[in-house]
Order: C-alpha cells, then structure tokens, then sequence
C-alpha cells in the first residue's frame, strides 16, 4: 500500500463541526498555511452571512472568486449559481437557461432532490481542480472548504452517494458519480473537523467520526481543539474570587475533554489555545504559528518537509 | 420569568446554549405550579441526561422527577415520527398513507429537506396546545444556522407541499395515475424547458417526484389549513419567543435582524438572553491567562452594553457563563435561581 498523502498535498480540504467550534477561523488558519507553501489554495465559503473574508482581511467576495494574496484566493459560494452553471454548460443559449432557472419545476426540483444542493459544492470544487469553468483560469490547487454548521456536514460529504442513489441517468447523474469516487479517494479529499473540549461539541465530533467511517469508510484527517483555556498559574489559590474559580473550572473541563479525546479520538490531533484578539486578520496572525507548529507535531505535513529529512 | 405566556419558544443559531436555556425556563415554570412540558429536537439528546429521563423520553412524554409544585414533562422530539403521524392523519385512506411513506423520495425528503425539521417543531408544539394538557408549553428549536431560519422555513416547507406549480410542471409527462405517458406531446416551450429537464436528471427520478406529488395532492388542503393554524398561534397572545445569542461582536448583527423580523411579522419577543458571558476581572497579576481573563470581561461587557443599547424596547438579561455546562438536576436548577435573579 502506498503511504497516504500528507493532509497538506491533497486537493480538497471538507473543514467541518458544530456551529460556533471556529470552523471557519480554521478554514483560515489552513488557506493562510498552504497559501504561504506556495499553493494555489481557495478557501471556499457556503455560509450566506459571509465571514471568511474578515479573517482574510478582504471586502465581502459576493460570490465572486477573488485574491487575497498572490496565492490565496477568497468565495462565497451560492449553490443556487453552481446549478445554474450546470445548465449553462448544456444549454448554451441564454435566453433558454433563463427559460429553465424560471420555471416553477427548476425551483421545486432545485429543492426538492435530495443532496443536489451539497453535492453543487462538490462540484464547483471539483471543477475548479479539473480546470474547467472560467475560474479555473486562476489555477486552484487546492480548495479549503468552510462546510455548513448544520448536520455535521455528513450531508454535505455524502451528498454525491445519495444523488447517484436518486438520479441514474443525465449529467447530474454523470457530475454524482465523478464527485462520488472522488470522495471515497483519500489521497485527494481529507475532512478536517474542529470541536472545543466541551462535552457537547466533543460528542458531536465523536459522532460525526463515526458517521464518517460508516458512510466514508474514513475517520478525518485531522481534528482540531479549538479555544482552550491555559492552565491557572502554579501557586494561585482558585478560592475567594469567582472569576479565578472559573477559571480553574474552564480548564478542567477542557483537561477532561481533552482526556477523553485521547481515549477515543485515535489519529492526528491539534489544540489551539483562546487568545485575547479580536476576529480579523489579526486573530489568524495570531494563532498561525500554534497552527502550524501543531500541524507538525500532528504528522500531517506534506512532502517537503519529508523531501528536507 | 422569560416569559408569562402559555407557549414560549426558545430560538438562536447553533451553540448559543438554547437547549440548557429551555430548559432551565421550564423547571423555573412548573416550581411555580403550573404544569410544564419542554419539547426539544436536540439531536445529541443531552437534555436527556441533564433530566435525568432517558431515553424513554424519544417522542413520548416523560415526568421529570424535580419535585417541582407544578409537573415537569420532557419530550425529546423526532422529524420522522412526526411527519409520518401527519401523513397518517391527512391522508384518505390506508393505500394513500402506504403510497407515500414507501415513495423513494419520502425517506429522503422527511430527513433532508431543508424547513422539515423546523415545520415538524411548530406542528408538534400546535398538536400538544390544542389538546391543552399542559399550563406552559417550552419548545427548544433545532439548531439553525441561523436563527432566522426557524421562521422562514415553515412557509417554505408548506408552500413547497402545498404548491401544485410542481404537479402542473410534471403533468404533460404522466397520466393521472401517475404513470409515465407513452407519447409526449412537446410543444416549443415543452422542447426547451421539459425536455432539458429529461436529459438532466432523467426520467425515474422525475417519475418518483412526480408520484410523490401525486401521492400528497389528498393531503395539501389539510397541511394548508394546518399551516395557517399554527400561524395563528404563533402569532398569538399565548406565544412568547425567548431569543439566545453570545456577546461576541459577531454575533450581533443576525440576532439584532432576527429580533426585528420576529416583531415585524407580528411575533410577540419575550426576552433576549445573552448567554454565557464572562465576568469581568481583574486580578492584579499580569500572566498570559490573567491577560485573556481580564480582555474576555471587557470584550462580553461591550457586547451586552450593546445588545442593551440597541434592543431598548425588549429585556435584555445577561447569563454568565458557568463554570461547567449543566449536567443534572442540580446544575440545571442554579442555571435556573441565575436566571430569576437577572430577571428580577
């Protein structure tokens, strides 16, 4: 068996959890990361309220692919838009595919078939590495995807298998298989899933993993403890004053979480402490080298720290 | 506290501490001697535990054991039974309930339609008020990714069942029983939009949405009235929304939004419940952890000054955050004493 690809040289990157964890502070943290090892790297954003583009320090994409830096690139993704680009492409006529996007039976339809809308995700990434569609002229080498809060996202990742289960003949139906085995490939697509060490979004991880395994037949490739509280300075009394008990109690609890992921998250693990910086670019400088340092002791970094050895 | 009225429903995006919130709300309700039922989707079914009911509670109704004066009641409510027992409801006869439940599309739309799980909330909270068993009804929603989401996603699950704009679309396609026609007759319009669709996704597919539109059209009059019911209620006197953020900055402007929509599409908003903010502190030392402490207090106390200064015509309570999240009974109940004091 060949050895796996490093997390750092595939070519989506599915970042998922619960809401409110830091997926897209991490979603940052990875662009920033591979951005800065030279690789085209687009980080891809389905969240309507738009907030990648605060920590890349950019103006809102509106749904436009733009550049953050000379190899970052910054969008906020409509899945309605991709739909619409699939029928373009085999339609051709304008007045024909506004003919279609406004007819009662496209919108019900777009609705209605299950996982069409998550696997238009997919497929937007996936066009862009198969440099297809027009924003394939700037040279995506890999997506970092920021997926939906709701569900864990395992709607999102097994989107391709349930079209191909509805849909068996058409070009969605070819777009479904394409996604599907592309998805199962592991040395091309890696989840990333972040948590805090809390009981719930912890639970929420573990169950996510497991999910993952059942349908993926993989765990992620990486998880990330987010917001850690530091340890109370050795000597200071907790008693007395509420806010250091709360403090001490914050801790233990991440200590006990922490504990628990040991025993039963196995795989790459990376902690990122809660810092005093606002959300914004700033937030992002601040936690980078945690983040990279922490890709390194997780084992996870790609090829040319493997070529210097 | 929260709120006086019969039904109270707690909205938020994820993570906001919704759940807890409930129900902490609803012990608070039944140690005033009203008898209380608190309904939630939680899909890590954690309230469960906290309860101390287990899983009994998974869509029945289980006493908690609080020796409360009013009762407690918990029910951990699931999507699927719910629209099956509406299905069974509205449809005419035993062949329509099977045509649907057995529809290849029907498993998959019940879990995955985007609203199912939101409209299945309102229409369980609709069933259990109208059968007035209960003094005070509290109904933790789904974890949205926006709070907004719950509102809206009743109207689009109805209009998207109720619509005949689908069943008019497919019907050159099929006879009336549903079947596949032979022959279709393909007009211009039928060439560019109909037979696209045929080389898009195919006919089976088509033909299954199709008969699952067929299979529903008995039940659309009933779901029609059934919406408008329980958007009365909603809208009522008896319903109060308690609304839940963060202080963090960033989670002002959706729920200052959601406030507004709340108001202006005739909802009655209780309370807004900044929840989990840290004390303010300073403990004279100058460590890393003392730095963090000392900057979380100030950044949570701008936040709530914010929320008050911009939500002057609702109340505002402020919510610690605990040292643990509740766990049992006992956590649940200081959550509770917390609550009145902010609200006194």
């Amino acid at each position: 068996m060949p050895p796996d690809t490093p997390l750092t040289r595939r070519s989506l990157l599915v970042v998922t959890g619960k809401g409110g964890v830091g997926k897209t502070l991490v979603a940052a943290l990875l662009g920033r990361h591979l951005a800065s090892r030279g690789r085209r790297t687009l980080l891809l954003e389905v969240d309507p309220r738009a907030n990648l583009h605060e920590l890349a320090g950019t103006p809102p994409s509106a749904g436009d692919l733009v550049r953050v830096s000379p190899t970052l690139f910054l969008q906020n993704l409509q899945p309605a838009f991709v739909m619409e680009q699939v029928v373009r492409d085999h339609l051709r006529v304008d007045a024909l595919v506004r003919r279609v996007t406004k007819s009662a039976i496209y919108k019900h339809f777009i609705d209605a078939a299950p996982g069409l809308k998550e696997m238009a995700i997919l497929g937007h990434a996936w066009r862009l590495l198969h440099g297809m569609g027009p924003e394939s002229a700037h040279g995506i080498e890999v997506v970092v995807l920021d997926a939906p809060a709701t569900g864990h996202g395992l709607a999102l990742l097994t989107a391709p298998f349930v079209v191909a289960e509805v849909i068996d003949q058409g070009p969605f139906a070819e777009m479904a298989g394409q996604l599907a085995t592309f998805m199962g490939d592991d040395q091309q697509v890696a989840v990333v899933t972040v948590t805090l060490a809390e009981e719930m979004p912890v639970q929420e991880a573990l169950e996510l993993r497991d999910g993952l395994v059942e349908r993926l037949r993989r765990p992620p490739a990486l998880l990330v403890i987010n917001g850690l509280y530091p340890e109370l300075p050795r000597g200071r009394t907790r008693r007395g004053d509420p806010t250091t008990e709360l403090w001490a109690r914050r801790w233990a609890m991440n200590e006990r979480e922490l504990r628990r992921l040991d025993a039963r998250w196995e795989g790459p693990r990376l902690r990122l402490p809660l810092v005093p910086v606002h959300r914004g670019p700033e937030l992002v400088d601040a936690l980078l080298p945690a983040f990279e340092a922490g890709l390194d002791d997780a084992g996870v970094i790609g090829a040319d720290r493997a070529a210097r050895s | 506290m929260l709120t006086n009225r019969p039904l109270t429903i707690v909205v938020g995006s994820g993570g906001v501490g919704k759940t807890t919130l409930a129900a902490a709300a609803a012990l608070e309700s039944a140690r005033q001697g009203l008898d209380t039922l608190v309904m939630t989707f939680d899909p890590s079914l954690r309230l469960k535990d906290t309860l101390g009911v287990g899983d009994a509670a998974r869509d029945r109704e289980v006493e908690v054991r609080a020796g409360t004066r009013g009762k407690l009641v918990a029910s951990l409510l699931d999507a699927r039974a719910t629209f099956d027992r509406l299905v069974r409801r509205y449809a005419p006869d035993e062949a329509a309930v099977r045509r649907i439940l057995e529809n290849r599309l029907y498993s998959h739309l019940s879990g995955t339609l985007a609203g199912v799980l939101e409209y299945m909330a309102v229409e369980r909270l609709f069933e259990v008020a109208t059968e007035g068993r209960y003094d005070r009804i509290v109904l933790d929603t789904p974890p949205t990714r926006q709070a907004i989401d719950f509102l809206e996603a009743p109207q689009r699950i109805t209009g998207f069942l109720e619509s005949g704009a689908l069943r008019v679309a497919l019907k050159p396609w099929f006879a009336p029983d549903g079947r596949l026609r032979v022959t279709r007759r393909l007009g211009f319009v039928g060439r560019s939009v109909e037979g696209f669709f045929d080389r898009l996704v195919g006919l089976s597919l088509l033909r299954d949405m199709a008969e699952f539109f067929l299979a529903f059209g008995p039940l659309y009059s009933g779901f029609h009235d059934r919406a408008q019911a329980v958007s009365r209620l909603l809208t009522s006197g008896q319903t109060a929304f308690v609304l839940v953020t963060r202080p963090e900055e960033e989670r002002v402007p959706e729920t200052l939004f959601f406030a507004r929509r709340l108001v202006e599409s005739g909802h009655q908003l209780g309370a807004v419940v900044v929840n989990m903010v840290h004390p303010l502190f300073d403990s004279g030392a100058d460590d890393e952890g003392d730095r963090l402490f000392a900057w979380l207090g100030e950044r949570d106390a701008r936040g709530v000054a914010r929320f008050r200064a911009l939500l002057t015509r609702h109340q505002v309570l402020d919510v610690p955050l605990l040292p643990d999240p509740p766990a049992d009974l006992a956590a649940l109940d200081t959550l509770r004493a917390l609550l009145v004091e902010r609200a006194a």
